[in-house]
């Protein structure tokens, strides 16, 4: 028992390494078992020629491990990474992403090259490409670069990168023709991620042959990029993205035809639209696009504030221009009779929204430029204080550029996203970032463990079903309400409910509290399931549809329902709001308070905070969010039932805040997106059932190896850290305890 | 009375599973401070892998003597531990070790653990199937009365689950108590660091807690799943009612999760059913899971450590 086996470390790591390959091998593949033959998917899965392959996947990461110095070696040298990422976005491009939306289940690269070998007529070069030319010229350009990083071949380097830009032109005009061919509505992505790609690699090419150091510099390459001028990357974002919506892409697309802005223009000259639409498809709009462009650049490069701000406003007022365009010219060509119009705002192509986008950028690269026109002189210097660091970290450059390029994307992305991605976006995505931000308020801030979270959330769904008259028992018709109005009282009666669960419970330390609100959350479920005096009117969910949300102004009227875009844009408001209250809150009096109780609630105590109420505040704040999320929830779907309010939802939620970084706002917003987003990607690429295992997979991965989350706290960075600054090679004992840490 | 005594068996039954699964979630806690939200699927696996051997064994389990019924029980036990320590021997090692290398937050190893549940239970679901009614052999004949005292149908099913659980929990006891395995285990948990420093080496501590913790768990997934059905999602609820139980008999605490088990059992079969005579109950059985929730809230609210308190590192 004691005599310990000393096996060589690499036998641990091999075992390892063919203990993953066949775990993958079970994962990977649509076989499942039957009750008639328990071991049939374990023998397909396994027992099969195909574990060979995913034996060599275990063998040579299992190389890639012990050799590691050697791989690092090479992985340092200026030019692999851009390789590598730009390798990964052109098998993401090519394997992942939709090309050509018309064909449905196989609008996959493979799919339309296969419908492209079928197609007579075409360009030579588009049969080419999408026939053998798209893999041969990608072999050829990852051998060519790297082997010109390898040997410092310099004219390899020069000849791979000009034949990576090529490349993603080809992959442009063959998809393009392609698609010409073939007609119909595509909003796919496909085709420009190729291009950016190779322009990745064409990039990993040029370091090849220009860098002369040993060991790449990424990190102070891409800081040097940002801080060389503040917003200049945003502009020229803009720049590309502008040229693209101007030339190739489709402004006007009703049944089966893709006009771009020159077609477009001609089909609306002379016809009933305004003359400022006109004028803008027709000359106005290039014109205006060049303007915003040089205004952004001489905002960029004088660094001069008050042409940074003009060049803002020349944006804003482009984009006005833009929209009303888009609005007439849907509605014309719909009272006009255009086959297959129907209506404002629709059959519009992606390219006024890009436009948008792009001039969004513009300005929003000379709003930063602005704004870091005159910094002060001390500001460099603060840097070495704690509190010079945290205003550091909430405002570098980098991070506001992100952030703007990030609402532009929220603001103009979704109309021209497919119906599909427009509901998730709104019933999975928009509604689980808001739970996830109320949740980060209790677990990041205060750290409660709370695990039933939805337990409010569904508190505020039933409240609103229960307003609008759409369960059994019938409010009194003077309490009928529209679901806005629904609003203040969900919120009021979610913080009664967290105020009368926490009051008790919340002295109770970490983990009896989450089985608390757990038995909590569970209780609320059953009881709408069990439905006692026929208040909830079962499993089978509210009786009649919860109606969508009207604002009726006698002027104005805004009815609420038509169509998902509505509810995002509802969503956004709803976002900006909590996002200002919430990011005012962590720093106020209240949020220093939380950051004391969570770090060490007894020394909080001997300071002065009244932990309780601090506790119970959060714990009201967080349940007050998640009923708001509940109004909107109900509001938008309609029919909803106790399902929707799973135990499972509680702790995803959960998992959803941790994933982001806890504590840190936009780390909860990304979590909480990229973890409900992944699931409906998940949908093109893996069989429905398995999609969970995945995203287990995801979390356990992600955990492992980066566990403060995606985008971690750095007020916790920094208190942690102290004056010391953040050094990643210095790490903690092994410890049996994990470092206590609030939960 | 015998209604009674019908719903009291029935809850000692389910209790006696509770309780062993408890035992994983509390050992865990013990040495680690962390809830292992996986080892619901770690019981799940013990019924999965009782049930190939079994199967393998006793094929569809017609016409075995009484001996032979013992031996394939005692298989079966055992081929639910072998499968249940294998899972948590494995997921500690990829779920948990990385992590504490690293110096993780507390919240990263729930994460982890709550993925790799999620994964566990869809893999199985993959490999073997997703049905939710999949059932034993029934060698045993399952149904079969032993006794009638008052009226009650005591069944002999019933009283193997209970034996086999009451044996369990006293071999784990002594094992805690008086080997030295138990000793690095209860110096590890009152203080990992210098229990390092006594030369006890934590990791191998550590692996091996969630070795026995596994080895319960599939033990009381072999009898769960021959009781009842087993499928991959089998394990969330038992799960969750015996973590419940851990925390109600104080959590870390090893008798307190084996009576947290059998209070939690006895007390959400019985209650529901009051006056036990037949007709309507006062409460009736759909509300089970409320009667057990609200229990343990109003057991933690006026006990906040459970009912034997905390006790960690200590014999029992």
């Amino acid at each position: 028992m004691n005599q310990r086996l000393n096996l060589p470390d690499w036998a641990g790591r091999a075992v390892a390494c063919l203990f993953g390959s066949v775990v993958l091998a079970m994962m990977v593949g649509p076989q499942q078992g039957s009750q008639n033959d328990y071991g049939v998917g374990f023998r397909q899965a396994v027992l099969n020629p195909r574990i060979f392959y995913f034996l060599l996947i275990g063998v040579l990461v299992f190389f890639a491990i012990t050799y590691q110095d050697v791989v690092r070696r090479y992985a340092s040298r200026p030019g692999v990474r851009p390789l590598v990422a730009g390798l990964l976005v052109l098998l993401a491009s090519y394997f992942l992403m939709r090309w050509y939306d018309p064909l449905g289940n196989n609008a996959k690269f493979a799919g339309l090259a296969d419908a492209v070998a079928s197609t007579s007529g075409l360009a030579p070069l588009a049969k080419a490409f999408f026939g053998w030319l798209w893999w041969v010229s990608l072999v050829v350009l990852v051998v060519g670069i790297f082997v010109a990083i390898a040997r410092r071949l310099r004219a390899l380097g020069w000849a791979m990168a000009g034949l990576a830009v090529v490349v993603g032109v080809v992959a442009l005009v063959a998809h393009a023709a392609a698609a010409d061919a073939g007609g119909g509505i595509d909003h796919s992505y496909g085709a420009p991620t190729a291009l950016v790609g190779y322009l990745v690699l064409a990039g990993a090419g040029v370091l090849a042959a220009r860098s002369r150091s040993e060991t790449a510099a990424t990190r102070e390459f891409v800081e040097r990029v940002m801080a060389f001028r503040p917003g200049l990357p945003l502009v020229l974002m803009g720049l590309l993205l502008g040229v693209l919506a101007l030339v190739s892409a489709t402004w006007f697309a009703p049944q089966q035809a893709n006009a771009t802005l020159v077609d477009t223009s001609s089909l609306f000259s002379g016809s009933d639209a305004s003359g400022l639409s006109e004028a803008f498809l027709g000359w106005l709009g290039y014109v205006l696009f060049v303007v915003v462009l040089l205004a952004g650049a001489a905002a960029v490069w004088t660094r001069n504030r008050v042409v940074g701000y003009v060049a803002a406003g020349l944006a804003a007022v482009t984009i006005l221009i833009v929209l009303v365009t888009l609005h007439d010219i849907s509605a014309t060509a719909t009272e006009a009779g255009y086959p297959g119009a129907d209506g404002p705002w629709r059959d519009l192509g992606t390219g006024g929204w890009l436009l948008s986008i792009a001039v969004f950028s513009i300005g929003a690269g000379a709003f930063v430029a602005a704004r870091r026109a005159h910094r002060p002189a001390g500001a460099d210097e603060a840097r070495g204080t704690v509190t010079g660091r945290l205003h550091q970290a909430g405002a570098s450059t980098t991070v506001l550029s992100l952030a703007l390029f990030g609402i532009g994307l929220a603001l103009f992305y979704p109309p021209t996203a497919t119906t599909f991605w427009q509901q998730a976006l709104v019933t999975d995505i928009g509604v689980y970032v808001l739970l996830a931000i109320g949740l980060n308020v209790v677990i990041g801030w205060a750290g409660l463990l709370d695990l039933g979270y939805i337990a409010f959330y569904a508190l505020g769904s039933y409240t609103t079903a229960y307003l609008t008259g759409s369960l059994p028992v019938q409010p009194p018709s003077w309490l009928q309400l529209s679901p806005l109005w629904a609003i203040p009282v969900a919120i009021a009666v979610c913080l009664v409910a967290g105020v009368l669960l926490g009051a008790p419970t919340l002295r109770l330390r970490g983990d009896y509290l989450a089985i608390v609100t757990l038995g909590f959350g569970e209780i609320i479920r059953i009881v709408a399931v069990n439905n006692p005096g026929n208040i909830t009117n079962g499993p089978r969910g509210v009786e009649s549809a919860v109606p969508h949300p009207v604002i009726d102004l006698g002027f104005l009227r805004i009815q609420w329902g038509g169509n998902q875009l509505q509810y995002w844009y509802l969503l956004l408001v709803l976002l900006a709001i909590l996002i200002f209250f919430f990011y005012r809150l962590e720093g106020s009096r209240l949020g220093r308070a939380w950051a004391a109780v969570r770090e060490d609630e007894v020394a909080a105590q001997a300071t002065g905070v009244n932990t309780t109420r601090v506790k119970l505040l959060a714990f009201a704040i967080g349940a007050s969010t998640s009923g708001l999320a509940g109004v909107f929830f109900a509001s938008d779907i309609g029919y909803f039932n106790p399902q929707n309010f799973i135990l499972n939802n509680s702790i995803l939620i959960v998992a959803y805040v941790v994933f982001g970084g806890m504590g840190s706002l936009t780390g909860a917003i990304a979590g909480a997106a990229v973890l409900t987003w992944l699931p409906n990607f998940l949908r093109d690429q893996v069989p429905s059932e398995d999609r969970v295992m995945w995203i287990g997979a995801v979390l356990v991965i992600m955990m492992i190896f980066r566990p403060q989350g995606l985008i971690p706290a750095k007020r916790r960075e920094a208190e942690l850290t102290g004056l010391a600054g953040h050094d990643p090679s210095v790490r903690p004992a092994v410890q049996a305890v994990p470092a206590s840490e609030g939960v | 009375m015998s209604e009674f005594l019908n719903f009291l068996m029935l809850g000692l039954t389910r209790g006696s599973m509770y309780a062993l699964i408890a035992l994983g979630y509390t050992l865990v806690y013990g040495v680690l401070q962390l809830i292992n939200f996986a080892h619901s699927e770690v019981f799940m696996a013990g019924a999965f892998g009782s049930f190939l051997v079994v199967h393998l064994v006793v094929g569809e389990g017609e016409g075995l003597g009484g001996f032979e019924q013992l031996l394939v029980t005692l298989l079966g036990l055992v081929a639910g531990a072998i499968s249940g320590a294998v899972v948590a021997f494995v997921l500690e090692r990829v779920a948990y070790r990385p992590l504490r290398r690293r110096g993780a937050p507390k919240l990263a190893f729930l994460i982890s653990a709550i993925g790799a549940s999620f994964f566990l239970s869809q893999l199985f679901g993959k490999l073997f199937n997703r049905l939710g009614n999949n059932q034993f052999p029934d060698y045993l004949h399952k149904g079969e009365v032993l006794w009638t005292p008052f009226g009650a149908r005591i069944k002999l099913l019933q009283v193997v689950i209970i034996i086999s659980a009451v044996l369990l929990m006293i071999f784990l006891d002594r094992l805690v108590s008086g080997t030295k395995l138990g000793r690095g285990i209860r110096a590890t948990a009152e203080d990992a660091p210098t229990a390092a420093l006594m030369g006890v080496d934590i990791d191998r501590t550590i692996s091996r807690t969630f070795i026995i913790g596994g080895a319960l768990a599939g033990a009381a997934g072999f009898l769960f799943g021959y009781a009842f059905v087993f499928s991959n999602t089998m394990g969330f609820i038992p799960g969750i009612k015996a973590f419940a139980a851990a925390v109600l008999g104080g959590i870390g605490n090893i008798r307190g999760a084996m009576i947290g088990g059998l209070l939690l059992g006895v007390a959400e079969n019985l209650i529901p059913t009051a006056p036990w005579v037949g007709g309507d109950a006062w409460i009736g059985q759909e509300w089970t899971d409320v009667v057990a929730f609200v229990l343990l809230i109003l057991i933690l609210v006026f006990r906040p450590t459970g009912i034997l308190g905390e006790r960690l590192g200590r014999a029992a």
